[in-house]
């Protein structure tokens, strides 16, 4: 309909011409924004409107917080509930973006009395900035390209895995909105170089302002645009444009990035960000070459530009260096090396490898998260390479150094993904060109754009509209046999098409799981909602003190003061790496030892995650090695991690465990009285689903503690922390009860051997990315 | 509703009543009244005591006697939470909170007023109820997971009143057999699950004789501590109800480790602990929600049945002694049952002050907000007893830029008897419910007109531009 | 001797070549380069306590350089080609906006 509409436009009239196109254009990027927003609602149908996973519960409490008590009381916010006794200064350790920007559509909202509750703000926020991502990708892929590749890319952004990833609804995180203020700032830059004009540079800074204010990724930004721009120069592409755009983006971006409380100084402290610098210095020096080079017309110069750029390059460099050293600059961050140095963090700091988040990326979850784009991603890079200028060699230097990154940790793949599906754009746009022509479209150049927006179309409106453009193609007298049109066509529309169903595919079964409700499914299809953490954290909230402090490993930090409102040792901010050892001693010690920490550290309640019961592999017991890990980096002297293996150096929890592993703490919270369960009449009792195997002490005794509640599916247990009056009866002494029950151990040294496996048994829908391996 | 009609019973607040003492002269006993014949039942089953009896009472004096007192011991254990008296006919009678005239502030009197005076010589016949709540408290007060449930009643032996009585008899009704101990004032016999007391005969006035009754009792002991219910009415056709409720497990406290183990092994049903509790809601009820402050709670189940809604609830985990809880339960219900227009216009609103939340429910706090519609005036509330109203509220709900009325009413101490109907009276304007769409619309047509604007806007600063810099 | 040849070349070259508009421009450049230096210097003797102040001042100076030296590229009429469809009043106005969105900030930052 749109097509012949197109035809009969471009015979007649142009403008009504360009009117139908900003429609198609219009209406394709609609149904991109429809198609991204409803393909992230898997959760909320499945199974509520509820925040999902561990960081978002922070960033919910935070932005529920700032709703209640007001911006300026949210940025002095001294939260002392966690991180006890240290407390942690929320306003001056995040970035406040998410909050602000959700704060204030609630503000909008509730002055136009549609009183929707915060919590729905938050869950629903990151489908519609993926709308806006889309749109910025659009936006920026057409000034890269043309109008039909942004078409592309903004549908393929809409439903690609790998950004869908992070911005599933309930998924309220900071890369959620922080993908959109890339884009856009990338955008904007890109228009600014192309312009030269001082707005479109402001309006860039203003949005690197945002990016910074969202998420700790900015740094990408300011050292990927200097590079672009030293690039530039070294291509001998430097001009007034280049030079008007970076200064003013530079400063004023510079300026405001120190207005975010989190990043402070670091913009002209740390190194991350000296590039930036020395390219602004390096741009000033070509700057006033060049002019001089004009004024005078000597033919030397252009050797002396390229020498005195060389110069200045060489004196920046040294003089950053001379300040690290002399310790006015921060050397990199630890997260820093470990991007260029993949053994870097499980040599020196195991709280970051422990985040599963950050380990190298596998061929296989590119495929899985980006599926047809990776083979056609190439294909557009060589096509900006072949026909470079000045934007193009941006888009390249993003591609390259963003493939570089996400091969490095598994949590950049997020920086990939757009420029990926910018590139396939153009892949895909030009292919189409070239088999799809139409007749007309040598003397119209708008057409081309015309046919590509409906490849945009098509993954929409499905095969309804493919014969017709082949059947109207097949007519044309072209080198490209007929034929051969029509068969790419086909292949092509196929690809798409497959592409669409494994973004479902994909969404629906990978990225669509709450993490704090797991779903079980019966042999016979019935499906089973298992709601043990709210249980617990909803159990903690109206039956403990309202001051209780509970001990936990760190990954659930955030849910406990999210959802249990209570005091919690350790979080997800995991800013204090002793802190975290302490409570990873305290879990891998013995129950008087790690007894001696909690008293120490004022604890009430210690919350574990079991997961034998069920068969769920993220439980604590698979997570525990990473504890002793992180304890021994602190503790070396009290915990060793040899002793938790067999002598065979396995890590084992049945009989054959290392008996150090068998009377820890975290091993008797997590199977205390499991010994006694039978699960069905074929195993025997206390055989633990997730790492198929009997436990290896059956008959374990609390004498500091008590169990206070354990969840129906065992899933989570709290166990409270007795006060010293109430385990004064003489008993036998600790230490004859260890060994008793290491010797009662032995009775099943039989059973079948137990490597952790770590495949979920019953669990689906849960993600593969678990935050602690 | 019938209920309606005996709205009259009232009992006043505490504050109120000694008010009234030192305003009003106290009530005079009459001694020319005497008690013929008392029948008594106590009802333990649950966590209420129900005591409900029958009086006969006679007229020995010269002159008609119009009024009877009902009275209750200065150590009575609990709360009086609902009162209600009728003669024979069973037509109900006014009883209102008295002071009596030698006796001292604590004990209780209800001055009944008797429909018709009774003669002197005559006799007449009044049946009357009483619900109590938290007149059982736990022996021991805190037990372990395994131990039962034991519950203590402290009563009187006698009917207490401030007149002689002839004849009484008083039957207990317990839950089981499993009476630890009772108080045995002859003579007293014990059948099944009855313990019959009495008859005693020719009991002076204001006698008392402590009864202990020391029990198994597994039943709920489930305490609504605080109901926050909001009934919103849009005349679209639909009334909108949330409840926002907390709960306590006010038995016997928990003592000691809870084991998830001996939970699921133990599978009798009659055990201390709450795993679920049923709630009735209207037949029409739609788009029933069950959640709290972390989302919807799975577990619980709706089964429709012929003239109520059976809605099975599970708290997110079985509630033991000294446990809270709290949720919010919501459901929608078309209007008509509950909204008519009067011939002069108004509108009338016939709701639910209370719902039922379990059987033999306790709620300490009750707050009920009436969300009226854009625009109402003349405001008519007719409640059925003595409530508090709070100060009337605004409440702003989707679009509105006008706010809407909010009335507000609040008691304490309530039990399923005070599930009654509060009714309330007012004038709308119909045109009012156009109010929001053509606001909207308006907005709307607003957005586009600005957005045609700058377009041509947009076009109108190009050129100048275009021409400047020629 | 080369040096100073080059220099009274460069002089004579700017004055005879540079219009009256860039050589007010050139003029406020100056002004804000003495301003900065002056800064630095200040900086330097008495210490730089009250950090985000200085570094508000000594931003705001530079910025204030940058957008004038844009808008000085873009008003001379010798790099028209290099800025397509900006014409001097454009510049002037972006010149401004920019200036209003830096200000802003500053103050934010000065404290």
């Amino acid at each position: 309909m749109s097509q012949a509409g197109t035809k009969k436009g471009a015979v007649s009239k142009i403008n009504k011409n360009v009117a139908i196109n900003s429609l198609i254009v219009f209406v394709v990027l609609l149904l991109a924004w429809v198609a991204g927003f409803a393909s992230r609602l898997f959760a909320v149908i499945r199974f509520e409107s509820i925040i999902h996973e561990f960081d978002p519960w922070f960033n919910y409490r935070a932005t529920a917080y700032m709703v209640k008590h007001g911006f300026y009381n949210f940025l002095n916010w001294f939260d002392e509930r966690a991180w006890y006794p240290l407390g942690r200064i929320v306003g001056g350790t995040v970035y406040p973006g998410l909050m602000l920007t959700s704060g204030s559509i609630h503000y909008i909202l509730h002055l136009l009395h549609i009183n929707v509750h915060i919590r729905d703000i938050c869950v629903f926020l990151a489908p519609i900035f993926s709308g806006l991502t889309a749109i910025s990708t659009y936006f920026l892929t057409k000034e890269l390209w043309s109008t039909g590749a942004g078409l592309f890319a903004a549908c393929f952004i809409a439903i690609v895995p790998g950004y869908i990833s992070r911005s599933v609804a309930g998924s309220y995180d900071n890369e959620g909105i922080a993908i959109f203020a890339l884009q856009f700032t990338y955008f904007l830059w890109i228009k600014s170089v192309k312009t030269g004009s001082v707005f479109w540079a402001v309006a860039a800074s203003l949005s690197y302002f945002y990016m910074v204010s969202a998420w700790g990724g900015y740094v990408f930004i300011i050292n990927l645009i200097p590079l672009h721009v030293f690039v530039l120069l070294l291509m001998g592409r430097f001009s007034n444009r280049l030079f008007t755009s970076y200064t003013t983006f530079y400063i004023l971006g510079l300026v405001m990035s120190m207005q975010i409380p989190f990043v402070g100084f670091q913009p002209i402290r740390t190194s991350e960000h000296m590039a930036a610098a020395g390219v602004f210095a390096l741009l000033f020096a070509v700057a006033v070459l060049k002019y001089l080079q004009s004024m005078l017309s000597k033919s030397e110069f252009k050797s002396l530009v390229i020498f005195g750029g060389l110069i200045a390059a060489a004196v920046v460099f040294v003089t950053v260096v001379l300040l690290t050293y002399a310790g006015y600059i921060a050397p990199w961050s630890g997260r820093f090396y470990s991007l260029w140095d993949t053994g870097y963090a499980k040599i020196h700091i195991p709280i970051i490898a422990s985040v599963s988040e950050h380990q190298p990326t596998t061929w296989f979850s590119f495929f899985f998260d980006l599926h047809v784009l990776i083979p056609t991603f190439p294909a557009g890079l060589w096509y900006c390479i072949k026909n470079v200028n000045d934007e193009r060699v941006f888009v390249i230097l993003y591609a390259l150094s963003a493939v570089y990154f996400a091969g490095v940790m598994v949590r950049l793949m997020l920086t990939l993904t757009p420029v990926v599906c910018m590139l396939s754009g153009v892949a895909f746009s030009v292919i189409l060109e070239l088999f799809v022509k139409d007749e007309d479209s040598n003397s119209h150049p708008d057409t081309e754009n015309d046919e590509t927006s409906h490849g945009g179309k098509r993954l929409y409106d499905k095969a309804g509209k493919v014969p017709k453009i082949i059947k109207h193609e097949s007519k044309e007298q072209d080198a490209i046999g007929p034929n051969l049109r029509s068969i790419a066509a086909v292949v092509f529309v196929l690809l798409l098409m497959l592409f669409a169903v494994h973004c479902t595919w994909v969404t629906s079964n990978a990225y669509s799981s709450p993490s704090i409700v797991l779903a079980s499914y019966g042999s016979d299809g019935t499906r089973q909602i298992l709601d043990d953490f709210r249980e617990a954290y909803f159990w903690l909230s109206q039956n403990t003190a309202d001051d209780a402090r509970v001990m936990s490993w760190w990954d659930y930090g955030y849910q406990i003061a999210g959802m249990a409102n209570r005091t919690t040792l350790v979080d997800n901010n995991t800013w204090n790496n002793s802190h975290i050892a302490l409570v990873g001693k305290a879990m891998s010690s013995n129950e008087s030892a790690a007894y001696e920490i909690m008293t120490a550290l004022d604890v009430d309640y210690v919350l574990v995650i079991f997961g034998g019961v069920i068969g769920y592999s993220g439980d604590d017991i698979n997570k525990f090695l990473w504890m002793v890990r992180i304890a021994e980096g602190e503790h070396p002297k009290d915990i060793k991690e040899s002793d938790y293996f067999t002598e065979h150096g396995e890590f084992r929890v049945d009989a054959e465990g290392s008996p150090t592993l068998l009377n820890c703490l975290m091993y008797k919270l997590s199977y205390y009285k499991f010994g006694e369960l039978k699960l069905d009449y074929r195993t025997a009792s206390g055989y633990d689903r997730t790492r198929n195997a009997v436990i290896g002490n059956k008959d374990i005794q609390l004498t500091y503690l008590e169990e206070a509640y354990t969840t129906e599916h065992w899933l989570v247990r709290i166990y409270r922390v007795k006060k010293p009056d109430e385990f004064n009866r003489p008993r036998i002494p600790v230490a004859n009860r260890v060994i008793k029950s290491t010797f009662v151990s032995k009775k099943n040294s039989k059973r079948k051997k137990g490597v952790i496996k770590n495949k979920p048994v019953i669990v689906k829908g849960k993600k593969p990315a678990v935050k602690t391996q | 509703m019938s209920e309606n009609k005996k709205i009259e019973i009232m009992w006043k607040i505490l504050i109120f009543c000694l008010f009234f003492t030192v305003i009003n002269s106290a009530e005079v006993v009459n001694k020319n009244v005497i008690n013929r014949k008392v029948v008594r039942s106590i009802d333990l089953n649950s966590q209420l005591v129900k005591i409900s009896g029958t009086i006969t009472l006679e007229n020995a004096g010269k002159e008609a006697v119009g009024n009877y007192l009902i009275g209750f011991e200065r150590d009575l254990q609990g709360s009086i939470a609902y009162i209600t008296v009728q003669d024979s006919l069973k037509t109900p009678l006014k009883a209102g909170r008295v002071a009596v005239v030698g006796a001292g502030t604590t004990e209780v009197f209800y001055n009944v007023q008797l429909k018709s005076n009774v003669e002197p010589g005559k006799t007449a016949t009044i049946l009357y109820e009483v619900v109590l709540t938290k007149a059982l408290p736990p022996y021991p007060s805190s037990i372990t997971q395994k131990e039962k449930q034991l519950v203590r009643y402290f009563g009187n032996h006698y009917f207490y009143s401030p007149y002689y009585t002839e004849y009484q008899k008083t039957d207990v009704l317990v839950s089981s057999r499993a009476v630890e101990t009772y108080s045995k004032l002859k003579p007293v016999s014990q059948t099944d699950s009855t313990i019959s007391y009495g008859p005693y005969e020719k009991v002076p006035a204001y006698s008392i004789d402590h009864m202990t009754i020391h029990y198994e009792n597994n039943a709920p002991f489930l305490t609504v501590t605080r109901l926050e219910r909001t009934i919103e009415v849009s005349h679209w056709g639909n009334i909108a109800i949330e409840e926002a409720i907390e709960i306590k497990h006010t038995g016997a406290k928990l003592k000691g480790p809870f084991s998830r183990y001996d939970y699921q092994r133990d599978t009798s049903s009659n055990h201390h602990s709450i795993k679920s509790y049923k709630t009735v809601l209207p037949a029409l009820a739609h788009s029933i929600y069950y959640r709290d402050m972390n989302g919807n709670i799975s577990t619980s189940s709706v089964k429709p049945k012929k003239d109520y809604i059976e809605l099975e609830l599970r708290p997110r985990f079985p509630l033991f002694g000294g446990w809270q809880s709290s949720y919010i339960l919501g459901y929608s219900v078309p209007s008509y049952p509950y909204l008519f227009r009067k011939s002069n216009g108004e509108f009338v609103l016939n709701v639910r002050l209370l719902d039922h939340v379990f059987d033999d429910m306790a709620v300490e706090e009750l707050e009920t907000n009436i969300v009226l519609p854009v625009g109402v005036s003349n405001i008519k509330v007719k409640t059925p007893y003595e409530v508090k109203r709070l100060p009337d509220g605004v409440a702003y709900k989707y679009l509105d830029n006008i706010g809407r009325t909010v009335i507000r009413a609040s008691k304490s101490n309530l039990v399923e008897q005070h599930i009654q109907d509060i009714e309330i009276t007012y004038g709308w304007p119909s045109h009012m419910l156009l109010h929001e769409p053509v606001l909207v619309s308006i907005a709307l047509f607003l957005t586009f007109i600005i957005v045609i604007i700058y377009v041509r806007l947009d076009f109108s600063i190009r050129k100048p531009e275009h021409a400047k810099k020629d | 001797m080369a040096q100073t040849n080059v220099l009274l070349k460069f002089y004579n070259e700017y004055s005879a070549k540079t219009s009256r508009k860039l050589k007010v421009i050139d003029a406020y450049l100056f002004y804000i380069l003495l301003t900065g230096i002056i800064q630095f210097i200040y900086c330097i003797l008495v210490g730089t306590f009250p950090f985000n102040s200085f570094l508000s001042g000594f931003i705001s100076t530079v910025s204030c350089f940058v957008l004038g030296v844009c808008l000085r590229l873009q008003v001379n009429p010798e790099n028209k080609n290099q800025f397509y469809g900006i014409s001097p009043e454009r510049g002037f106005a972006d010149f401004i906006f920019a200036h209003c969105i830096l200000h802003l900030v500053v103050m934010n930052f000065i404290g």
